[in-house]
């Protein structure tokens, strides 16, 4: 299989040039992934990011023939030749394909992504109904792989001010727990014309989902919550 | 007021989407039956109980629409701040110039009828 990968090594001082390799699939190679690996026997200075290699750790997320995906989701049949591997776009690069993620976690850190409950500890843990619990489907899910950020128009133009798909993916999960109590606050924090705002419904970030979740879905609902309060 | 609101300009862009598809709607299928189209026929039309809001409508909420929508443009692509503060004056300027002069129109036209 003919690839095309991005490659930079800021160390050389050389800008970033594509890089032509052939590689042969072997029995057992299923998903780009192994084929990645297999490249790295032939070429050891190319660097990409991975650990789980089943599409739970997010970390091997790139631009696969122009889509972003997680290259150990992406099945080796039926991908178009050569395979054309850049690193996430609109994200800072370190090196080949591993990006700077510093910005994306600033934002996930900035929608407090933990439960917030002032009331007294229960004797046995807090409880939740069917429905409830039902309503955190869809969100939990997310592994932070930046997939969807990453394809978001609107999070080229301003990264450093709008949380991006899935920031506000991970809030809206908050926002729906019945166990948290924050949810004026989190709505408080939200409702601003960069934080949230900027979402322009383009939903690259539902359409790129490796995961299959729908963060447009959830920004639609944190935009209703807002309407609701105030109305 | 925050002059950058979020949910609010949201909301109105979208009431005046409403209005527009609303009005257009309107004025598309009324306009076959408006003969003869000249200006003394416009000019009543404008004049009447009925014209005169409908047009002032009409024309605030493509000017409300407008706004929310070259100001998303704004914060967008334009980064600097005096580039930023000066295009988002000039569109504000040219879009109540627009609707001062609609409204001094349709004052002019119910004063003549």
């Amino acid at each position: 299989m003919r690839l095309d990968i991005y490659r930079f090594d800021p160390e050389s001082g050389a800008p970033p040039r594509m890089q032509a390799y052939e590689v042969q699939p072997e029995a057992g190679d299923k998903k780009l992934l192994d084929l990645l690996m297999r490249l790295r026997v032939q070429d050891d200075s190319l660097s990409f990011r991975r650990s789980c290699r089943e599409g739970v750790c997010g970390s091997d997320a790139m631009n696969i023939n122009g889509r972003n995906g997680l290259a150990c989701l992406t099945a080796l049949d039926g991908l178009k030749e050569p395979v054309v591997l850049r690193p996430l776009p609109g994200f800072p690069v370190i090196r080949d394909l591993i990006v700077d993620m510093t910005q994306f976690f600033a934002h996930y850190h900035s929608i407090r992504p933990w439960l917030i409950n002032d009331e007294p500890l229960p004797e046995r843990e807090r409880v939740q109904t069917p429905a409830e619990r039902e309503r955190l489907d869809g969100l939990y899910e997310c592994i932070l792989c930046a997939c969807c950020s990453a394809f978001c128009p609107s999070y080229w133009w301003n990264p450093d001010k709008f949380i991006g798909p899935s920031g506000l993916l991970q809030a809206y999960r908050f926002i729906a727990d019945s166990r948290d109590t924050a949810t004026a606050e989190r709505l408080d924090f939200l409702d601003d014309v960069y934080r949230l705002y900027r979402c322009r419904t383009i939903m690259n970030c539902t359409e790129v989902c490796p995961k299959g979740l729908s963060p447009s879905h959830a920004i639609e609902r944190i935009r209703l919550a807002l309407l609701r309060r105030s109305s | 007021m925050r002059l950058f609101d979020g949910q609010r300009a949201w909301v109105v862009q979208r009431i005046s989407a409403l209005l527009l598809l609303v009005l257009l709607v309107l004025a598309v299928l009324a306009l076959p039956f408006a003969s003869p189209l000249d200006f003394s026929a416009w000019r009543a039309f404008a004049g009447g109980v009925l014209g005169g809001p409908l047009i002032a409508l009409l024309f605030g909420a493509l000017c409300a629409h407008a706004w929310v929508g070259l100001r998303d443009i704004v914060l967008d692509y334009i980064q600097p701040r005096g580039l930023r503060l000066a295009v988002l004056s000039l569109i504000a300027v040219v879009l109540l110039g627009v609707l001062v002069r609609v409204l001094l129109s349709l004052a002019a036209a119910a004063l003549s009828t």
